[in-house]
């Protein structure tokens, strides 16, 4: 009796979830589609001939399948220098970031005087600054305008990132090995070297992610903080390159040379379009690819500091 | 005891509290001498909004102007439309872009097969890890009145061919369905770790009780997201004037000024894009901006702590 009774609203359950579920994964085929829809389009336009991309005619897979905007690409050597650069800043900035902040997250995990009076200060820069223009002037009287140092040293510590490592260190390493640690007569140097950065795998992918991407990607800190072309970061030089972006300046000229362009297109203009595709892509690729590798620790990482952060 | 004696042990108290934390002292300094060095000197150097500056003279020695530059911007003709715009801005941003992250979570949660959850949710952080230039970018090409697709695809279902970037109605459509696109996704990792926190037994019990899945949704997940979800709600308010700077910039065309132009990018081409850069002036608008924002957080901060305990300080 109890069994039929079990066995019914199992039946009618299932019933109900199944087409929730169906629901549910038309939803996500939806989600997934216009998430990597635009992407997938810039893949096969930048492989496509480009009067197939102009003219739309590329839409689920490559026509007319041509390297030529890549070739153009290659070409462009001041694309290929700021290349380098985005490099330098991205591997040295972030090397150092990552060991600045793991240093100060562990330190700022532990007990010690004075430890409020830190804390307060660093938090208080995530709701207040000077504003854009008192930072220019600073780095300016700094004599660090339009170098290479600072492109490395500006943004060099979040807040937010510092915050979500210490978070790790407290929740994810027990407090009974500093205690051994100590027993054992380690001091912080050796306890923070021996013991926390061997155990901090996870926070440092996690760390090396967030910085690595946002450095590749920064493009405001160039604009403001540089004058000299051949320290670009790849940004600056792909802002020119997908052109016209903005108010100030040729834009306009571009917008006319666009509209008009039904009567006399040129080759270059045309060639032009499909190399921003290619552009696009090998600009993006490393940051996706970083993401992708590093995804395993990633998900889990950003999950444990974000729960108590 | 004595005063001598007192001093001693404070003394005492101060070497014994060195010798044990210096180390933790010098872990910390890199940190702390960027902070100093690069949030609070320029905090320091925010005088010259007061200050009518000249190079000449540097920051603290040019002639105090008091209020001049504050009441330059208030009485200027597009402060109103500034404000309203940067407001505008960042509400609907929040208005359409605050479920989302939410549903996405809770329909992700209920995904059943193991790697397509895994690669749903790989695939919805994706979008992220794109610069916001790559963004800008995206939107040109997609957007063009000749060449984009949208166009095309208006121009074939029978419409009329809309120069989008050039369209005020435009600007912020384009400004906030980008960031959601880019962000939504990532936005949901707060309540997905919220959601796998929760004790897999309540929903075992909801089961045997009988409860479908939705019944589980509306029963445990959102009472379960609630609590964060107003808290990240109420924090978002505290960002309502702040404005994304960099894209704003990227997208701000003469076509679309009666929308694009907020507080934000006005600092920016006054005080650094501007041929003869006005310092004191961009300097008082940002730092209005930045008094206005702080006292938002303290007061949402405030607010949330009274009603429901959560604070972020």
């Amino acid at each position: 009796m109890t069994k039929t009774v079990h066995r019914s609203t199992r039946i009618r359950e299932t019933h109900a979830d199944n087409i929730f579920n169906a629901v549910n994964l038309v939803f996500w085929i939806l989600v997934l589609a216009i998430v990597l829809y635009p992407l997938y389009l810039i893949l096969i336009a930048s492989v496509s001939d480009p009067d197939a991309v102009l003219q739309a005619r590329v839409l689920l897979w490559p026509v007319d399948f041509s390297l030529m905007g890549y070739q153009a690409v290659f070409q462009y050597s001041e694309l290929w220098g700021s290349y380098a650069n985005s490099v330098f800043y991205t591997l040295v900035g972030s090397l150092l970031s990552v060991m600045i902040t793991l240093a100060a997250a562990y330190a700022l995990s532990r007990k010690f005087a004075g430890k409020r009076l830190v804390n307060l200060a660093i938090t208080f820069t995530m709701f207040f600054s000077g504003g854009l223009i008192p930072i220019f002037l600073n780095v300016r009287d700094l004599g660090l305008y339009n170098t290479r140092t600072i492109m490395i040293v500006m943004n060099l510590v979040s807040v937010w990132n510092l915050m979500v490592a210490r978070t790790y260190i407290q929740t994810s390493i027990p407090n009974e090995l500093y205690e051994a640690a100590v027993m054992d007569g380690a001091g912080h140097f050796t306890y923070f070297f021996r013991c926390i950065l061997p155990l901090s795998g996870t926070i440092i992918a996690v760390l090396s992610v967030y910085y690595g991407v946002a450095r590749w990607n920064d493009y405001f800190t160039g604009l403001i903080m540089l004058r000299d072309r051949k320290l670009y970061p790849l940004q600056l030089v792909l802002k020119e390159i997908l052109a016209s972006l903005t108010s100030t300046g040729s834009s306009d000229t571009f917008f006319e040379a666009y509209a008009d362009n039904l009567g006399g297109l040129q080759e270059a203009l045309r060639k032009a379009e499909v190399a921003k595709y290619c552009c696009i892509v090998v600009s993006t690729v490393p940051a996706v690819l970083l993401y992708v590798f590093m995804q395993k620790y990633f998900v889990k990482g950003v999950m444990i500091g974000s729960l108590k952060g | 005891m004595t005063g001598s004696a007192k001093r001693r042990l404070h003394l005492g108290r101060v070497r014994r509290a060195i010798q044990r934390d210096w180390q933790l002292w010098v872990l910390l300094l890199p940190a702390l001498c960027f902070f100093v060095i690069f949030c609070y000197f320029p905090m320091y150097g925010v005088q010259i909004a007061f200050r009518d500056y000249k190079a000449a003279f540097g920051i603290t020695g040019s002639k105090w102007v008091g209020l001049k530059y504050f009441e330059k911007f208030f009485s200027s003709y597009y402060c109103g439309r500034m404000f309203a715009n940067t407001f505008l801005l960042n509400f609907y941003g929040l208005l359409f872009g605050f479920p989302i992250p939410i549903l996405l979570a809770i329909m992700l949660n209920q995904l059943n097969g193991k790697r397509f959850k895994g690669f749903a949710q790989t695939a919805i952080y994706v979008p992220h890890f794109i610069s916001t230039v790559v963004l800008a970018g995206m939107i040109y090409l997609f957007f063009s009145p000749t060449n984009g697709i949208v166009n095309h695809l208006i121009v074939a279902l029978g419409g009329k061919s809309i120069y989008f970037v050039l369209e005020p109605n435009w600007f912020r459509p384009l400004f906030i369905g980008s960031e959601i696109w880019q962000n939504a996704g990532w936005n949901t990792i707060l309540y997905i770790a919220t959601l796998t926190s929760i004790d897999p037994q309540l929903y075992e019990a909801a089961t045997i009780d009988g409860a479908t899945r939705w019944n589980k949704i509306r029963h445990i997940d959102i009472p379960h997201l609630l609590p964060i979800a107003v808290m990240m709600l109420i924090l978002n308010c505290g960002s309502l004037l702040s404005s994304n700077t960099d894209k704003a910039l990227l997208l701000q065309t003469s076509g679309n000024m009666a929308t694009s132009d907020i507080i934000g990018v006005y600092v920016y081409s006054v005080g650094i894009a501007a041929s003869k850069a006005q310092y004191s002036y961009a300097s008082a608008i940002g730092l209005c901006l930045n008094v206005i924002n702080f006292a938002i957080i303290m007061l949402v901060n405030g607010i949330s702590r009274k009603i429901s305990e959560i604070s972020l300080f």
